[in-house]
């Protein structure tokens, strides 16, 4: 199985555990993409922590829309552990749209109120 | 400590702030009593020069209300920071970066734009006159809470700080009691746990405004389906607001625990949204729920916008 070297995972216990806090912080650390992999409706170990975290990508996907920030840099997809060529295939095509996209301009805008 | 020498300090605020400090009535008169106000612009004539010509470290402690906004109030943060020994980022401005923090979602020109309309109408900072030139402070780019200037010692959070809290302050100076540096003048509890309302742990099926309905005054305002930022917010205040049948909007900003107040209260949010029942077929019904929440970012961060990366315009898309 390949996918592109330029992702990062963070390997999490569920979906749900991935808070809005966490992706702001990856994009200010300079990602210029959030890829959440969660599990297929229905199928969360932990009852509902897919269904959680995709209330939370949409309300901060327009959070971003109301800052100036594509949304399409942060994207929920569903990818079970037992799916591995849709992950790496997700991957890529997330890949490729981030690319069209260019550099996110979340990160590059860190420091004080300079003249 | 003898006789305390203090300082107050107002740079991009509204004055409630000051206001404020007269809060604790008869107590503000022990206050000059034991100790010397060589500073508060609002109630004496302290000049700049005065400061300048202090020794530093000569005041004992600031209590510095507003955000940084002006050229001035920045080299005013510099100055007071040199001549004090404790500095307070008092009231959401400067502790956070306040209401006027959300100026940071438009642009200098924007701002300008619309306060002052066409360029041509904007005013300059430099002026010619009798051959004398004369300069005024420079509006920057971005607003910042104070901590991002010079290091702050005490928080005292709150829009403004409430009563009991400022009151709490003033004991500990009078008493020669202040607290080590890096305290905060509130709970580090959420405000849930000293709000008197009964909470139920329901689903939020609809999401409700202030203005459309008037709450239960005995119910969770949550449970109800106001965005109450009780959950992502410092208690210490005593939630006046929740028992004066208002949201909290989140004025004393996050615990120590939680990074950004915002993203803090869309969790909370989004975990408690749902119609009672969950799965793929409930999908579409809950967005519709959360479509009802507006103004993300003058909800979510109507006070700590300034501390978060979503707290500016990124131009990428309108």
């Amino acid at each position: 199985m390949h996918y592109p070297a330029n992702v990062i995972p963070i390997r999490v216990n569920c979906s749900g555990r991935v808070d809005a806090g966490m992706v702001l912080k990856a994009l200010e650390k300079g990602a210029d993409g959030v890829l959440i992999g969660g599990c297929h409706p229905g199928d969360c170990h932990y009852v509902n922590g897919n269904y959680k975290t995709r209330r939370r990508v949409t309300l901060l996907r327009r959070a971003l829309c109301e800052v100036g920030v594509d949304p399409r840099r942060v994207r929920l997809e569903w990818i079970s552990a037992s799916e591995g060529a849709r992950f790496a295939h997700t991957i890529e095509a997330f890949t490729d749209e981030i690319r069209t996209l260019g550099r996110s301009p979340v990160a590059a805008l860190t420091g004080g109120g300079d003249e | 400590m003898s006789r305390p020498k203090i300082g107050v300090y107002w740079a991009a605020s509204c004055g409630g702030c000051d206001c404020s400090l007269l809060e604790v009535n008869e107590q503000i008169l022990d206050v000059a009593a034991a100790a010397d106000i060589v500073l508060w612009p609002c109630a004496i004539d302290t000049k700049y020069d005065d400061l300048r010509a202090m020794r530093d470290g000569e005041m004992d402690l600031v209590l510095f209300n507003g955000a940084i906004r002006t050229s001035e109030n920045r080299e005013m943060a510099q100055l007071l920071r040199r001549k004090t020994r404790l500095l307070a980022a008092y009231g959401s401005c400067a502790h956070t970066g306040g209401v006027i923090g959300l100026a940071n979602l438009s642009d200098r020109e924007e701002l300008f734009g619309t306060v002052y309309g066409e360029p041509d109408r904007w005013p300059s900072t430099e002026t010619e006159d009798e051959g004398r030139s004369l300069e005024l402070p420079r509006f920057l780019e971005r607003l910042t809470p104070l901590s991002e200037t010079v290091k702050v010692d005490y928080i005292v959070p709150g829009c403004p700080p409430p009563r009991e809290i400022v009151s709490r302050l003033f004991s500990a100076l009078l008493y020669g009691e202040l607290p080590p540096p890096g305290a905060v003048f509130a709970s580090d509890k959420n405000l849930c746990e000293e709000c008197p309302r009964e909470r139920e742990h329901t689903r939020i099926t609809r999401i409700v405004r202030v203005h459309e309905a008037e709450p239960d005054p005995e119910r969770c305002l949550l449970d109800q389906g106001y965005v109450c930022m009780g959950p992502a917010t410092r208690g210490g205040c005593g939630a006046v607001c929740p028992a004066a049948n208002m949201p909290c909007t989140g004025c004393a900003g996050p615990t120590s625990a939680i990074e950004d107040q915002g993203a803090a209260m869309l969790n909370t949010l989004a975990s408690l949204v749902g119609t009672g029942e969950e799965g793929e077929d409930q999908l579409a019904a809950e967005d519709e729920i959360l479509a009802q929440v507006a103004d993300l970012m003058g909800t979510f961060y109507r006070f700590s916008s300034a501390c978060s990366v979503l707290g500016r315009n990124h131009h990428e898309r309108r």
